[in-house]
């Protein structure tokens, strides 16, 4: 992409089907993953559609999801974008914070996902995945989408607030955390600030997780002598170049910013690798014989175990192709863009769609068909077409932790138990109701000790 | 055949892994306001440290590592 613009650009393809007033609002609502799978095929690797009155250019295939994910802050936008999260994260928090700031505080957050801290939180992860199993029994029935998001929910209050927090947690804190994941809906992204009780409900269940999270940022400031070795910890003694400190609102966004990103992608992952896996048994055979050669002799989950376990690893590679939790990413054009010839005004909003890249048969033959063996990154070009965790300079930074969580769980699960589907195979659905998807509900497996 | 190293700091987030793995090869260095970046202290390292060198690759989250032989 280069900022030289000429008079001969064309303009990018524009989407059927606009309505007055409202754009492609409605029918992206509906589906938005399945919208933007049309909006490529009619249109190709540019295609403009409106979002209530947003112009937004959907970039399609490697070389442009390429050009967007190295595309830099001060050109194509993350801030001007996300400012849906402003709300749920806090005022001045990350896509509200000046630029500066703003990339302290993502070097902050990434800080607390470094080396160090993750051997701790392996230990922690296997600590509460035994914690979760030990009252199953002998058989029995579960939806896995809710005990997913139970346990990550927990995992992710542990390594990231610690141990007191974790342990302190309420139905209260659940309820909070579900109104702000509830407020992240794509009628969100159009105007974050609507009256409607959704957002009032939001707003509360961020003023109120502040409370809390204060409450322990006051004691540990209380108590300077003992460490923690979590994330919190990293956030308190963050500082800015001016060596000032994040302040109480910073960090309890900080906090939020981190659980939310982390959370509500790792339980829906999870539970799709659950179903997947119960739908697969010819492949889970074969990640159990894998896991019986690494743990069979009772060796610990631990940071090391865990790097290599290369079936499990593509399985849920599989998974995170055809079930990827974000689905779309977007970024606002700040200055004119010469793609390729075609001219994306500044205003304009930049997206891609990892859910459609991932089905682009040129790329994955036969693309709904689960297949852990196929290739995913052989090649630069493929790497720029499977796009789970983005890429470039903004690339999810806790994917080394998502992995590593998963591989965690399924280690501990597999051992143990095997996993059958208890509704028809076509029950099972991508849910894209908010904006992480997640299988739909019931997502109920039936689960047997095996012998 | 040698190692010969490379890497593409554009991808480098700081996570560090290199430095666990082989801190003879990989340093990060530390930055007030934005990533760490990783800094390769040998591009050519000693064959008895390959195993670590290769692990340090493998490892990488963002695969900002690449090994070649030369």
């Amino acid at each position: 992409m280069s900022g030289a613009v000429t008079p001969e650009l064309k303009l990018p393809p524009k989407v059927s089907g606009e309505k007055p007033g409202v754009g492609h609002m409605e029918e992206f609502s509906v589906n938005f993953a399945r919208f933007l799978m049309r909006c490529n095929d009619e249109c190709g690797e540019l295609a403009e559609y409106n979002m209530a009155g947003q112009q937004t250019v959907l970039m399609s295939g490697p070389a442009a999801q390429e050009a967007f994910l190295k595309g830099l802050d001060k050109h194509l936008s993350r801030a001007a974008a996300y400012q849906a999260t402003v709300p749920v994260f806090g005022k001045g928090v990350i896509f509200d914070a000046p630029p500066d700031r703003m990339k302290t505080q993502l070097k902050i957050q990434v800080d607390a996902l470094r080396y160090q801290n993750m051997k701790s939180y392996a230990a922690v992860i296997a600590e509460e995945v035994e914690a979760w199993v030990s009252d199953w029994g002998e058989e029995g029935e579960l939806d896995f989408l809710d005990e997913f998001i139970r346990l990550t929910l927990n995992t992710a209050c542990h390594c990231l607030l610690g141990a007191d927090f974790r342990y302190r947690m309420t139905a209260e804190f659940k309820a909070l955390y579900h109104d702000l994941e509830k407020g992240l809906q794509a009628i969100a992204f159009v105007d974050p600030y609507l009256q409607q009780p959704l957002f009032e409900a939001r707003d509360n269940a961020r003023a109120r997780l502040q409370e809390l999270i204060s409450e322990i940022i006051a004691e540990r400031r209380a108590d300077p002598d003992t460490t923690y070795g979590d994330a919190l910890e990293t956030f308190m003694s963050g500082t800015y170049s001016d060596g000032t400190s994040l302040s109480d609102n910073e960090i309890t966004g900080l906090v939020i910013a981190t659980m939310f990103a982390g959370h509500h992608t790792s339980s829906g992952t999870a539970a799709w690798t659950a179903v997947e896996l119960a739908r697969c048994p010819e492949y889970t055979a074969d990640i159990l014989e894998e896991l019986t050669a690494l743990f069979g002799g009772g060796q610990d989950l631990t940071f090391e175990n865990l790097r290599e376990i290369p079936r499990l690893e593509a399985f849920i590679e599989e998974v995170l192709r055809l079930h990827p939790p974000l689905v779309l990413l977007m970024r606002r054009v700040i200055e004119d863009i010469n793609y390729e010839g075609t001219l994306i005004e500044a205003g304009k909003t930049v997206a891609i769609s990892t859910y459609g890249s991932h089905r682009n048969p040129v790329f994955f033959p036969d693309p709904e068909t689960f297949n852990p063996c196929r290739d995913r990154a052989s090649t630069p070009e493929m790497m720029w077409a499977y796009i789970p965790f983005g890429g470039g300079p903004h690339k999810c930074a806790g994917n080394a932790f998502a992995m590593m969580q998963l591989k965690s769980i399924f280690a501990a699960l597999l051992p143990k138990y095997e996993f059958e589907l208890v509704d028809p195979p076509e029950d099972y659905q991508d849910d894209l109701s908010a904006i992480v998807l997640k299988p739909s509900s019931p997502s109920r497996l039936r689960y047997r000790r095996r012998t | 055949m040698a190692m010969k190293i490379s890497i593409d700091r554009a991808l480098c987030q700081g996570h560090s892994v290199c430095l666990g793995e082989c801190p003879e090869v990989f340093n990060v260095e530390e930055s007030d306001d934005a990533y760490p970046q990783v800094v390769l202290l040998q591009e050519t390292p000693a064959e008895e440290l390959r195993d670590k060198v290769m692990a340090a690759a493998r490892y990488c989250p963002n695969h900002v590592i690449t090994v070649t032989e030369v």
